[in-house]
């Protein structure tokens, strides 16, 4: 009966050559993958909370200032001790009151810039011309930004501190998601 | 000996079987096409080599490689051209080759193969376009790609992930130009390579089976079942007096004429801005700022996106992944099952419709877009910073070669463009200086800070209640103390008085050390000594009020040192200090509060350039 055999020997040769061949082509392409794959563990630095401004230095009439959030940052390899990591905008609402803004756009991470105009400015987003009011809402609708400007959280301490815990958001979605 | 080496290899059997291959519908022209994507695609492959023996991917090294290369290497600017506009004419080729495919019906049997490839070799286009527009690290490259990675993060759910894998971490930095590099000169250009040579072999065998017998399996020959006859390897004379064409020579002068024809279109657009000078082959344009205040406001995507650039804006918020994915993925599977669909004639008239609606529609929407930008002002304004930045870092860095830390930092220590930045976002709100208006002039004109003209027009009693010294709006120094000083004391001098208040203009000016003076103070340093002497203990009174090389009492700010780099670095760091205004401080604010930098709205080195840009004190060029 020397049929069945040679088949299941066919069938195995087959199966491992398949097999073996196939593994050993695998292994390689996975280690490069998990490497290549690695950014994703990469978590961006989170800011806490940093003093800004005095409250006396912001203007009065609620223009906005852009601020240079400095701190240390890391690319890779370079670590640089102290560079512009990222910008705010920050203005006042009111006597005690602050408002600060991410400058990053949520559609697609330009930076939005401050047009002033006489009788209140309003923000652009130069890549796509989303246009915001003051308060970081969009205006133009529809707007080619997925949600409001990104407020920031902040804090007025020993009376005449800003403090605002800096943070970027994920860009392309509705919803306001902390990326740092 | 080629007898020996053919035995081995089979090299000239292979090359009599390519050259005498009839050609179905003979030669012509339009048949030159997929040679010319081969031939741009060689031109990319040898330019590109000797272009990478150059590069080095990294944040502070990418952009200086590409000076380097430039301005440095013998006919570098040009291999760097040469390489840019082939890289442009590859899409247009791909595109062309793809057209008439559609337009002259060859993309239905036997050549659906064919076509396939054709789609994925324009796909591979892009992707190398795309690749290879970051590789030079410019302020346009950077910020017109990381919006094009940034679409991926529309995509839900998995968005942000595949924005990170493509960019190789949360930002744009290192990891995203050595992924680049690899993606475009590795896996894209060996992809190109793979599809060139698998179009060679099945447009081959879709040729083969559609010549008639001898041939080929004769016209339509679907082979089903049958096996194909041996090709012929060789023509007979009289097979070639029958009017049938080969390759060999037939395509060939072809495609060398047209070879030589792209080489030609690529050279002249390579020199079309001449051999001298820095705009000779193409722009490299300023080094790539990561700092979000520094943001290119006038990138754009290459020529070929233009349309698709055009399409999105009419997509508003998270639409645009409409435009952006699914109808990109929507017509690439329809164009992948054309073949079939073409089948029948309306299928094929569909494809031939579907075909050149797109082609109109990429065109027209790529003309309103750069039709929308040749009417914006601002668009043209930020071009033009640009160009005025790019301008300036290569004379910086033809001057002083590049530091350690990257060309950026030549820029960074340059106070003409820093200092002048910095004046625009922090001081321009209130005070014009040096061909900077204010937005609301509620400060003093600083142009010419503590020159003599400048102190000239401060201490004359017409001038300083105008609006460009203390008269400026909602001053609260219009009646102050420094006004009713100068009112009262200098309104009426005689001859020697004025000839004393010149001396004393001079010696404050003389403080500052401007560059500009450094000849007249030079020449003037008797008279500059006897105005110190009237600053310190004269008539004049300064130092009732003020503070003079240790003489003097603290009430308006200190004389000593008027107008230096560091007395200007103090006022602004904090003017309400003792040293300067006190309590009595108007709207300025203390850009330098605190010694911690990291908490102050400005850093130490922001102000320094600030300064000296005020003062005029930056590189500039011998002539």
């Amino acid at each position: 009966m020397t049929p069945p055999t040679d088949s299941r020997r066919g069938f195995l040769g087959r199966a491992i050559a398949l097999l073996a061949g196939g593994t050993a082509l695998l292994a390689p392409a996975v280690w490069g993958s998990i490497a290549f794959l690695n950014p994703l563990r990469l978590k961006g630095r989170s800011g806490g909370f940093r003093r800004l401004a005095s409250l006396d230095q912001l203007p009065e009439d609620g223009t906005p200032l852009r601020l240079t959030i400095l701190d240390e940052r890391t690319d890779a390899w370079t670590r640089y001790p102290i560079d512009a990591v990222g910008a705010v905008f920050v203005r006042r609402t009111g006597k005690d009151r602050v408002e600060a803004l991410q400058v990053t756009c949520p559609h697609l991470g330009c930076s939005i810039v401050y047009q002033a105009a006489p009788g209140g400015g309003a923000f652009l987003c130069p890549c796509h011309q989303a246009h915001f009011d003051l308060n970081g809402k969009r205006i133009d609708l529809p707007s080619q930004s997925p949600r409001d400007m990104d407020a920031l959280e902040v804090e007025i301490r020993n009376r005449n501190e800003v403090w605002v815990k800096y943070q970027t958001f994920a860009s392309g979605t509705a919803k306001k998601i902390a990326t740092s | 000996m080629l007898h020996w080496l053919n035995d081995r290899t089979g090299c000239c059997d292979a090359w009599r079987r390519r050259a005498d291959a009839p050609l179905p519908g003979g030669a012509g022209w339009w048949k030159t096409l997929p040679a010319a994507v081969l031939f741009v695609f060689c031109v990319q492959a040898i330019t590109g080599f000797f272009l990478w023996t150059y590069y080095s991917p990294g944040a502070q090294s990418a952009w200086e490689s590409v000076y380097y290369l430039q301005s440095e290497v013998a006919g570098g600017w040009l291999l760097r051209a040469a390489h840019h506009y082939a890289g442009q004419t590859l899409p247009v080729l791909v595109g062309l080759y793809l057209i008439k495919q559609v337009f002259s019906g060859t993309y239905r049997r036997t050549y659906e193969a064919v076509f396939w490839i054709t789609l994925l070799m324009a796909l591979c286009t892009l992707g190398l376009l795309l690749t290879g527009d970051l590789l030079a690290w410019s302020q346009n490259s950077y910020a017109a790609t990381q919006v094009r990675v940034k679409f991926l993060t529309l995509l839900p759910g998995v968005g942000e992930g595949l924005y990170r894998i493509a960019v190789g971490g949360p930002a744009f930095g290192n990891l995203t130009l050595t992924r680049f590099l690899a993606l475009h000169v590795g896996l894209l250009s060996g992809g190109m390579a793979l599809l060139l040579i698998l179009h060679g072999v099945f447009l081959r065998r879709a040729d083969h089976n559609l010549l008639p017998s001898p041939f080929g399996r004769g016209a339509g020959g679907e082979g089903k079942g049958t096996k194909a006859p041996e090709p012929a390897l060789t023509l007979t004379l009289s097979q070639r007096e029958r009017g049938l064409s080969t390759f060999w020579p037939d395509q060939a002068w072809r495609n060398a004429l047209v070879w030589l024809g792209i080489l030609a279109v690529i050279l002249l657009l390579a020199l079309m801005h001449g051999t001298e000078g820095p705009d000779r082959g193409i722009k490299l344009g300023s080094p790539a700022d990561l700092d979000p205040a520094h943001y290119y406001a006038a990138a754009r995507p290459e020529w070929i996106f233009r349309g698709l650039y055009q399409f999105a804006q009419y997509f508003p918020g998270l639409w645009t992944v409409i435009p952006i994915f699914v109808i990109p993925g929507v017509l690439l599977a329809v164009f992948l099952l054309m073949p079939w669909f073409g089948k029948n004639v309306v299928g094929h008239f569909f494809n031939l419709l579907l075909t050149a609606f797109l082609v109109s529609a990429v065109a027209v929407l790529s003309y309103l877009s750069y039709m929308h930008d040749a009417q914006d002002p601002a668009y043209s304004a930020a071009l033009k910073e640009e160009d005025n930045l790019a301008e300036r870092v290569i004379q910086l860095a033809r001057a002083k070669g590049i530091p350690p830390t990257g060309a950026l930092t030549l820029l960074r220590n340059d106070p003409l463009t820093q200092g002048r930045r910095v004046f625009q976002q922090h001081c321009a709100a209130c005070h014009t200086g040096a061909g900077v208006p204010a937005v609301d002039a509620t400060a003093p004109n600083l142009t010419g800070f503590a020159s003599r003209p400048w102190l000239a027009g401060l201490l004359d009693p017409q001038k300083i209640r105008s609006a460009d010294y203390f008269g400026y709006k909602d001053s609260p120094f219009k009646g102050g103390r420094m006004v009713g000083h100068v009112m009262e004391l200098l309104s009426d001098l005689d001859d020697d008085e004025k000839e004393d208040l010149k001396k004393l203009i001079m010696a404050l000016s003389a403080e500052a050390r401007l560059p500009a003076q450094r000849n007249i103070d030079a020449r003037d340093a008797k008279d500059i000594e006897a105005g110190r002497k009237l600053i310190a203990e004269g008539e004049f009174g300064c130092t009732d009020c003020h503070r003079f090389h240790g003489k003097g009492q603290r009430v308006g700010p200190e004389l000593t040192g008027y107008g230096s780099t560091e007395w200007i670095t103090a006022i602004t760091g904090n003017p309400a200090s003792k040293r300067f205004y006190g309590a009595r401080n108007d709207r300025m604010p203390a850009y330098a509060e605190t010694d911690d930098e990291t908490k102050n709205l400005l850093r130490n080195h922001d102000l320094e350039m600030t300064a000296e840009w005020l003062r005029g004190e930056w590189f500039r060029p011998k002539k």
